[in-house]
C-alpha cells in the first residue's frame, strides 16, 4: 500500500478542491463585475435614444432605433426586393446615423447590408467612442480584462485538478470523484469563456434601467400610439424595449424590410427588471364595449 | 361629483404617456374592466392619482339594461376598482351587453318603455348598494328606434334619474348622433333633461358613413359637437367634460388642440 499522493488523502484534497473551485468561481464573478464597474453612476444627464440603443443591443439595435424613427417620420419604407426606400425628406431632429441611413436608404439597401455602409460604420463608432468616453459601455480592452479575470483563476484550479488525477493515477489511487469535480470546474470555465462580456458598464445598465422606467409607456404591452407620442419617441421605444417595440409599432414594415426579432428584448440586459409596468391589455381598453369591436361606432 | 374638474381625457394604455405630460389634468376616467381588482393599478394611473388627478371608473360591461339582475362579481368588481383608485364616482351605461347568457360585445340601445324603466332602476339599485361612491348613468347612442317606445328620451332618463338618485353622464356627441340621425333638434333635448344632475359630459369625435352619423370614438371631435359643448355651458356648465378617444390616435398636438378647443367651448382653463 503506497502513501497519499503529494501527502494529502484523497477526502482531504477532494475537500479542499471543492473549496478552491468555489473560492474561484466567486473571484472569477467578482473580478468581472469590478472591470465592468466602470465610469460615474451618471454618465449622461440625458442619454438619447441611439445611444441608449447601443448600450441595450449593441450596433444593430442602434440602426433599429434610428429605422424605427425614419420609419415613424415617413421618410423610409420596405420596397420590392425587401430594400429600404425613402418616402419622405430626413426629418428635423435627425442624427448623424439617421442621415447616413436614410442616404443609403435613397440609394436602395436592405436593412441587414446597412452595417456596412461606410457612413454608418462611421455614426456607429462615434456613438460607441462617447458611450466609452462616458463609461457608460465597457471599452475593449476592458471587455478582454474581464474576460480574463472571469477564466484565469478557474483555469488555475483546473490545472491543478488535472494534474493531481494524473498523479493519483500513477500513485494507483482511485480519482472518480476528482474527475467529477474537474468536469464541474470545466463546465464553470466554458460558460465563462463563452457568455458574453457586456457592453454596458455598471453605469449604463443602470442608465437603461432607468430610462426603462421612465418610458414605461413605451412598452410594447401598452401598444403605445406612436403616432401621438411622436418619432423620438418610437425610436427610443426601439432602445429601450428591443426590436420587439418596432414589430409591435409597424408589423408590415418590419416583416417587409425582414428585420430580426429578438435583438435585445426587453430585459435582456440585466438591470433591474423588465419595466413593461401597467397590465392591461390593450384589447378591451376601449370604452367601446369591448369584444365584439368598435368598427361601426361606440355608442357609449 | 359637485366639484368642478374642468377638462379630462380617457385614459388607455396606448396614450398613457401623453395624459401624464398634461400639466392641468385633474381627472381622466378609465374603462373600469381594463384595471384588475386583485393587483395593482397601473403604472400610468397610480402616477396621476399621486398628484391628485381623479380618476373614474367608467363601467361597459355591467348591463344595467338586461332584463335579468347585473351579475354580483361584476358589481363586487367595479366597487372594488372604486375603492382601490379612490374614485369619487363611478359611471355605466343605460344599455343591455347580454341577454340569456349571450354577449353581444357591444352596447345595445333599450326600448323606452316603462318596463324597461324598471328594469334599469332594479339594477341600478342594486349596483349602488354595492357601491363605496355615487354612479353616473350615460345614455346611448342609437341609431335606431325601438318600435315599442312609450317614453321620449328625456321622459326615459328623467324617470330613471329620478327613481335611483343616480347623477347624469351626458355624452355631447350622442346626443348629436341621435339628433342628426333621426332629424331632431339636440337643443330641444339638452331643455327637456335635467342638467343640473350632470355629473360630467363625454366629448367624443365621429364620421359620417352612408349617411349615417357614428360615434367613432376614432375622429376628430366635429364642430357641431364643440357647438353643442358651448349651447349647454351656456345652459348650466356641466361640472366635467371628457374626452373620449379610443383609437387612430393623433399626432399630439392634434389631441392638444381638441382637449383646447373643449376648455374654449365650455370655458374651462387648457389642461395643455
Amino acid at each position: 500500500m503506497e502513501g497519499d499522493t503529494w501527502g494529502i488523502s484523497g477526502p482531504d484534497f477532494l475537500g479542499v478542491f471543492i473549496f478552491m473551485a468555489v473560492v474561484a468561481l466567486a473571484v472569477a464573478i467578482a473580478a468581472r463585475q469590478a472591470v465592468l464597474r466602470g465610469g460615474p453612476s451618471d454618465g449622461f444627464a440625458t442619454l438619447d435614444a441611439q445611444r441608449a440603443a447601443y448600450l441595450n443591443g449593441g450596433p444593430q439595435l442602434a440602426i433599429y432605433a434610428s429605422l424605427g424613427f425614419l420609419r415613424q417620420a415617413g421618410a423610409i419604407g420596405a420596397g420590392p426586393g425587401r430594400m429600404l426606400v425613402t418616402t419622405g425628406p430626413l426629418p428635423a431632429g435627425a442624427t448623424p446615423l439617421d442621415r447616413a441611413i436614410h442616404l443609403a436608404a435613397a440609394r436602395k439597401i436592405s436593412a441587414r447590408g446597412l452595417r456596412h455602409v461606410s457612413g454608418v460604420e462611421r455614426a456607429l463608432a462615434t456613438l460607441r467612442q462617447s458611450l466609452e468616453d462616458a463609461g457608460l459601455a465597457a471599452t475593449p480592452a476592458m471587455r478582454s480584462r474581464a474576460r480574463l479575470a472571469g477564466v484565469l483563476p478557474l483555469a488555475a484550479v483546473e490545472a491543478l485538478g488535472i494534474v493531481r488525477i494524473v498523479a493519483g493515477v500513477a500513485n494507483g489511487k482511485p480519482v472518480g470523484f476528482l474527475i467529477l469535480a474537474t468536469l464541474a470546474v470545466s463546465v464553470a470555465l466554458v460558460v465563462m469563456l463563452v457568455v458574453r462580456v457586456p457592453l454596458a458598464s455598471a453605469a449604463g445598465r443602470r442608465a437603461i434601467a432607468r430610462l426603462r422606467r421612465d418610458n414605461a409607456h413605451l412598452a410594447p404591452s401598452q401598444s403605445p400610439a406612436y403616432a401621438t407620442y411622436g418619432a423620438a419617441a418610437a425610436a427610443m421605444g426601439v432602445a429601450v424595449f428591443g426590436s420587439a417595440a418596432l414589430f409591435a409599432a409597424d408589423p408590415a414594415f418590419a416583416e417587409e424590410a425582414e428585420l430580426q426579432r429578438n435583438v435585445a428584448a426587453s430585459g435582456a440586459s440585466s438591470g433591474g427588471g423588465s419595466g413593461d409596468g401597467g397590465s392591461s391589455s390593450s384589447c378591451g381598453g376601449s370604452s367601446c364595449g369591448g369584444g365584439g369591436g368598435c368598427g361601426g361606432g361606440c355608442g357609449g | 361629483m359637485t366639484e368642478e374638474y374642468g377638462v379630462g381625457i380617457g385614459w388607455r394604455p396606448e396614450i398613457a404617456g401623453f395624459v401624464a405630460d398634461l400639466p392641468g389634468l385633474r381627472f381622466v376616467e378609465v374603462v373600469a374592466e381594463s384595471v384588475h381588482d386583485h393587483g395593482p393599478v397601473p403604472e400610468g394611473l397610480a402616477a396621476l392619482r399621486a398628484r391628485g388627478v381623479a380618476v373614474i371608473p367608467h363601467g361597459v360591461k355591467l348591463s344595467l339594461g338586461g332584463a335579468e339582475p347585473v351579475d354580483p362579481a361584476r358589481v363586487a368588481h367595479l366597487a372594488t376598482v372604486a375603492a382601490k383608485l379612490d374614485a369619487p364616482l363611478v359611471s355605466e351605461h343605460i344599455a343591455f351587453v347580454r341577454a340569456g347568457g349571450v354577449e353581444a360585445g357591444h352596447l345595445l340601445p333599450l326600448p323606452r318603455t316603462r318596463e324597461a324603466v324598471d328594469a334599469v332602476v332594479a339594477n341600478v339599485a342594486r349596483t349602488a348598494a354595492e357601491l363605496p361612491v355615487p354612479i353616473a348613468l350615460e345614455p346611448i347612442a342609437a341609431v335606431f328606434d325601438w318600435p315599442d317606445d312609450e317614453l321620449t328620451e328625456a321622459a326615459f332618463l328623467t324617470a330613471i334619474l329620478e327613481r335611483t338618485g343616480a347623477l347624469l353622464l351626458l355624452d355631447i356627441a350622442n346626443v348629436y348622433a341621435n339628433a342628426r340621425n333621426r332629424g331632431t333638434d339636440p337643443l330641444e333635448l339638452l331643455d327637456a333633461l335635467p342638467l343640473e344632475r350632470i355629473a360630467y359630459c363625454h366629448v367624443a369625435g365621429g364620421a359620417e358613413a352612408a349617411g349615417v352619423y357614428h360615434d367613432t370614438h376614432t375622429d376628430p371631435v366635429p364642430p357641431p359637437v364643440l357647438e353643442l359643448v358651448s349651447a349647454l355651458s351656456a345652459r348650466r356648465r356641466p361640472p366635467a367634460l371628457l374626452l373620449e378617444r379610443d383609437g387612430r390616435y393623433p399626432p399630439a398636438e392634434q389631441l392638444r388642440a381638441e382637449l383646447d378647443a373643449i376648455a374654449a367651448a365650455s370655458g374651462y382653463p387648457a389642461v395643455t
